[in-house]
């Protein structure tokens, strides 16, 4: 017992110091503020990429904008490129102009058919030309032009429509009046010279014939260019039936004549030529209720009377064979029909309907963009230059406008995710093609391909840096004495700094010439290095213990590492001999027999060799992943308790045996985040895909081609997009398909390691 | 080992020769120079750090494991020397089984642990297996706590069990010389009792060096003890000798318990 004057010990001394207590109140709240400011954060890059995509999947918004009695049923409707003034036509000598802007209307007269008796007509949209066919079996054109005027001082403007009139052409051949005429025109503004023609169709019944008008833009004796014909060629004994409609491709170089018997005759015109190239027979025996050539004149649509609805295009069947068309998809059926068509001038769409049904749809895709039930049957209709608008002339005599808000026809989870038959292609397939060189060109954005690419990178970067690095991190950490380790960590995290474009710069232009020619030598130095070292360690074994005793303990890699290169070296020397005896190359012309592993694998395997291939890129991409995950699973090794690694040795465990039975299971949850982080770094990396991979979208497992990857096309394409396009919304749609990789690879890996780390868990 | 020992039991069956040990610069051991007998229990007792674990490392060459060690002197095991360049470590250690101050389980079930040694030497006949479980496991006084469950994980036992466990499976490989660094530290009297019943019993076919900081226990079960103190080897004699009749100032200090 203290007495009361002996030192009282302080009574503060069981309580906790304020700021102790502050310091861990702040750190707590600051950690937490920390983990939740990076979860938001990723969350909100998600969902900021995320919002650039969502509009692509927004289907195509049409609403009416105004209409105006025009008191008439026109068969041809036509409109400028903003949808302000469509014209209407009946098939005389008299056009009417609906102002929508004003509501005024205004009439035009063609002079030169005045007094004419017009029996068939058609127009094109492309040219604005609408081409007539007498009695007299005469034909002839004219073209709208609008023209935009403005007002003094600028503060407005209209629109001023004129006619102007083409030369009138005699058809040769034939009797009776024109019955059907359709013109074909491949000039434009800077090169008038291209070829035209018009096919006309005369007479009906047993007299009727099918002729072809060619024309060319030719300049005369006084200087200024005239359209002259350069002949004519029947084409009646060469149809498989009478014709019921003619078609001409906007460009000229094709005539497809629809024969009532429902067979399509299909001609391609070669200069002075108009040649046959095949007949084939869309809705079985039945004539379609319309045919037309879609933009881009690769491609025509199909409707037969009881709404079924067919696209077919020119592919070839194999690489020697010429164009022919083929069905390639058919749309959802349209009720009744299509009576009603015209195709956009920007993209693959076009609107068909009849019978109070009215559809918007987006031929790349087979999508249906928009579809509506209107209370008034369309008989013509027509959508402007610009996509914006679409006019539609009902029977009950009124003009019906509707504004089209659809900016990514081309996005669909079909386009991008499921097979596609494009134009052309010999078949549906996964393809990326953002940009092409022409206006009519149609963008495939499929991205599988780019998926399979990312996937394909990483899987060969993976090959080659996973049994390295952690080959090397077990050496390290069980092996290799403190002192060479010492250097080799600090070594290897240089590595793991070095840039990927220095990386991507030597993979392109150092390492990819240099393994063109040397397959051989590599596929032998893979097999014969591991060999050597496997060989090496037998022979130790098997050395009396008093040699090997001579070496210290983690001391045998001054042993092992000459023989490894001396065997790397033999590899690679041998390479061309081993290339002489197994990748001998007949060349089919001369017969001669070439050793050369590029020429050979393609004529093996039928697959491409390309200088830029998925071995560089694994080889490169080994070199920044290979730090990394050596790195993590070394320290994940080292960290294994030595009070284990003792007792297994005191157990007579080898060395060997200890890091197999001991160190990697404690380890293993360490080695997994390691590869995964791996994963990861490769699954991301750009710079290096997009310098060696040759960036070409293909779907190969080839190891001897290259890949685009998303991550590269990002990189590459992004810059060049413009801003809002649906090429722009795609590339940010694939970079969240990149995250959704990485991230559900991510939780599943760590799901797993979670498990491996209860089930090897120490204490 | 050889035939010859069985009949006459080796007097300097391990013979430590004038041995220094080093961790790096720090000298652990100073010129120790002592005889084990064969099939006998020799303790090594003496105050903490003074070098008790590295000496009885250095018997089965544990602490070339350690990096910057080095050594003068040598350590004869039945007339060769551990560092002779035809000795094979892994098979020496297979000789001289251990048991370590920290008890260390691996993370695997309790039969496994047991086994490792046989598994490691490419011996994996179940039967064979199961028996050395049974008898180490009694041997080791665990057997009847432990035989419902052989394949639960090691770390669902206790402390001391888990320390039995380290004992069973030092043992499974039945090695010529058990080394125990302090294996009854962990543990109540009554497995203490049974440790030292065992190591009565092995001494029958082992050489044993136990390491304790218990003088009863040393008394109890061991046949000769040397006392260190300061890395040197202060006295080493017959039991009841050194702790009736010590020799030293410095011995009979520490087993009359004025330092510690
Ligand atoms: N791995 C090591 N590295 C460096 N020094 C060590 C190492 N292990 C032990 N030592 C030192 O060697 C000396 C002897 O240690 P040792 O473990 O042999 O003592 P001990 O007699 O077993 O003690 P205790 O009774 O406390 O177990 C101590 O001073 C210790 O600090
Ligand atoms: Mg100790």
């Amino acid at each position: 017992m203290p007495g009361p004057d002996a030192k009282k010990p302080d009574p503060k001394r069981f309580e906790v110091s304020r700021n102790t207590l502050l310091f861990d109140r702040f750190m707590g709240w600051f950690i937490r503020f920390g983990g939740i400011a990076v979860i938001i954060a990723v969350i909100g890059i998600f969902f900021f990429i995320a919002k650039v995509a969502v509009p692509l999947f927004r289907s195509a918004n049409v609403e009416q904008s105004g209409s105006v009695e025009a008191g008439v049923v026109p068969p041809v409707i036509g409109v400028d490129e903003r949808g302000e003034m469509p014209f209407l036509y009946e098939g005389g000598s008299k056009l009417t102009f609906l102002n929508f802007v004003d509501q005024s209307t205004k009439e035009l007269t063609v002079p030169g058919l005045k007094d004419a008796v017009i029996t068939a007509y058609a127009f094109d949209t492309v040219r604005q030309r609408l081409t007539y066919g007498l009695e007299d079996g005469r034909v002839g054109s004219f073209l709208i032009n609008y023209e935009r005027k403005f007002n003094e001082d600028a503060t407005g403007s209209w629109l001023e429509p004129a006619v102007i009139e083409e030369p009138v052409f005699t058809v040769e051949h034939g009797e009776g009046p024109v019955t059907a005429v359709s013109y074909g025109d491949a000039s434009d503004p800077d090169d008038p010279s291209g070829a035209r023609l018009i096919v006309v169709k005369r007479g009906e019944g047993q007299k009727a014939s099918v002729s072809v008008i060619k024309l060319m833009m030719k300049k005369g004796l006084i200087g200024t260019a005239k359209l002259r014909m350069v002949g004519q060629t029947d084409l009646s004994s060469k149809l498989s039936g009478e014709a019921a409609m003619v078609r001409a491709s906007s460009n000229g170089t094709m005539i497809l004549v629809v024969s009532k018997n429902g067979d399509i005759d299909y001609f391609a015109r070669d200069v002075l030529e108009v040649n046959k190239v095949q007949t084939f027979h869309p809705f079985e025996g039945e004539v379609p209720q319309q045919v037309d050539l879609l933009y881009g004149g690769v491609s025509i649509i199909l409707t037969s009377r009881d709404g079924q609805q067919q696209q077919w295009s020119l592919f070839r069947e194999s690489a020697e064979s010429v164009r022919t068309f083929g069905m390639v998809k058919e749309f959802p059926p349209l009720p009744k029909g299509a009576v009603v068509f015209s195709n956009s001038l920007r993209n693959r769409s076009f609107i068909a309907g009849a019978g109070n049904y009215l559809s918007l749809r987006y031929s790349t895709s087979g999508d249906v963009r928009w579809e509506q039930q209107v209370d008034y049957k369309p008989v013509a209709g027509i959508i402007d230059g610009k996509s914006k608008h679409l006019i539609v002339a009902g029977d009950d005599g009124v003009i019906h406008r509707y504004q089209v808000n659809d900016p990514h026809p081309e996005a669909s989870p079909k386009a991008f995710f499921g097979k596609v038959w494009y134009e052309g292609g010999m078949g549906a397939k996964y393809q990326w093609q953002s940009t092409g060189g022409s206006s009519d060109f149609e963008p495939k954005f499929s991205l599988m391909p780019l998926i399979f690419g990312s996937l394909k990178g990483t899987f060969y970067a993976l090959l080659f840096s996973i049994p390295v690095a952690l080959l090397a991190a077990v050496f390290s950490a069980a092996f290799l004495p403190l002192s060479v380790k010492r250097v080799i960590k600090p070594m290897m995290e240089i590595m793991a700094s070095l840039p990927s474009v220095v990386l991507g710069f030597l993979a392109a232009f150092w390492l990819a010439p240099v393994l063109q020619y040397r397959v051989p030598s590599v596929m032998l130095m893979i097999l014969m290095v591991p060999l050597s070292v496997l060989m090496i360690g037998y022979c130790w074994g098997r050395l009396p213990v008093v040699l090997r005793n001579r070496l210290d303990g983690g001391q045998e890699w001054m042993l092992v590492l000459p023989v490894m290169f001396l065997f790397g070296w033999l590899g690679w020397i041998l390479g061309p001999v081993v290339e002489g005896w197994f990748f001998v190359y007949t060349d089919s012309s001369s017969g001669k027999q070439i050793a050369d592993f590029t020429m050979w694998w393609p004529q093996a395997t039928g697959m491409a060799f390309e200088q830029r291939n998925s071995l560089v890129v694994g080889f490169m991409m080994g070199f920044a992943v290979i730090p990394v995950i050596f790195t993590i699973a070394e320290d994940a090794l080292s960290n294994v308790p030595k009070s284990l690694t003792a007792a297994s040795a005191a157990l007579g465990a080898n060395r060997w045996q200890v890091v197999w039975t001991i160190m990697l299971p404690v380890a293993s949850s360490g080695i997994f985040s390691a590869l995964m982080i791996g994963f990861g770094r490769a699954v991301g990396e750009t710079m290096i895909l997009v310098m060696a991979a040759g960036g070409t979208p293909v779907m190969e497992g080839n190891i001897f081609n290259g890949m685009r990857t998303l991550a590269a096309n990002i990189a590459i394409e992004l810059p060049e997009a413009a801003v809002g396009s649906t090429h722009y919304r795609t590339l940010f749609l694939s970079a969240v398909v990149l995250f959704i990789l990485t991230s559900v690879m991510n939780t599943l890996a760590e799901v797993l390691r979670q498990r491996l780390r209860e089930r090897n868990k120490i204490v | 080992m050889s035939a010859t020992t069985a009949t006459m039991p080796r007097p300097d069956f391990i013979h430590v020769e004038d041995y220094n040990f080093w961790y790096g610069q720090n000298q652990v051991l100073f010129d120790i120079d002592m005889e084990i007998p064969e099939c006998q229990v020799t303790a090594l007792i003496g105050p903490s750090g003074c070098g008790k674990s590295t000496l009885l490392r250095n018997m089965n060459r544990m602490n070339d494991l350690i990096d910057g060690v080095s050594h003068k002197g040598d350590i004869r095991l039945n007339g060769t020397s551990l560092y002779d360049p035809d000795v094979e470590v892994i098979s020496l250690r297979k000789r001289v089984g251990m048991v370590f101050q920290k008890y260390n389980p691996f993370a695997k079930s309790i039969y496994e642990n047991v086994v490792f040694s046989l598994r490691v030497a490419g011996r994996g006949k179940r039967c064979e297996l199961d028996e050395t479980v049974e008898r180490s496991l009694k041997d080791a006084a665990l057997w009847d706590e432990v035989k419902d469950r052989l394949h639960d994980s090691a770390f669902g036992l206790s402390g001391g069990q888990q320390q039995r466990l380290c004992i069973a499976r030092a043992i499974a490989n039945q090695p010529e010389i058990l080394l125990m660094d302090e294996p009854c530290a962990a543990l109540d009297p009554l497995a203490t009792l049974k440790i030292e019943e065992l190591i009565t019993t092995l001494k029958k076919q082992f050489t044993i060096v136990i390491v304790t900081h218990n003088m009863e226990q040393a008394t109890r079960c061991s046949d000769r003890t040397a006392f260190l103190y300061m890395g040197k080897l202060v006295e080493y004699g017959d039991t009841l000798q050194l702790f009736g009749n010590p020799k030293q100032k410095d011995t009979e200090a520490y087993i009359s318990g004025r330092f510690s």
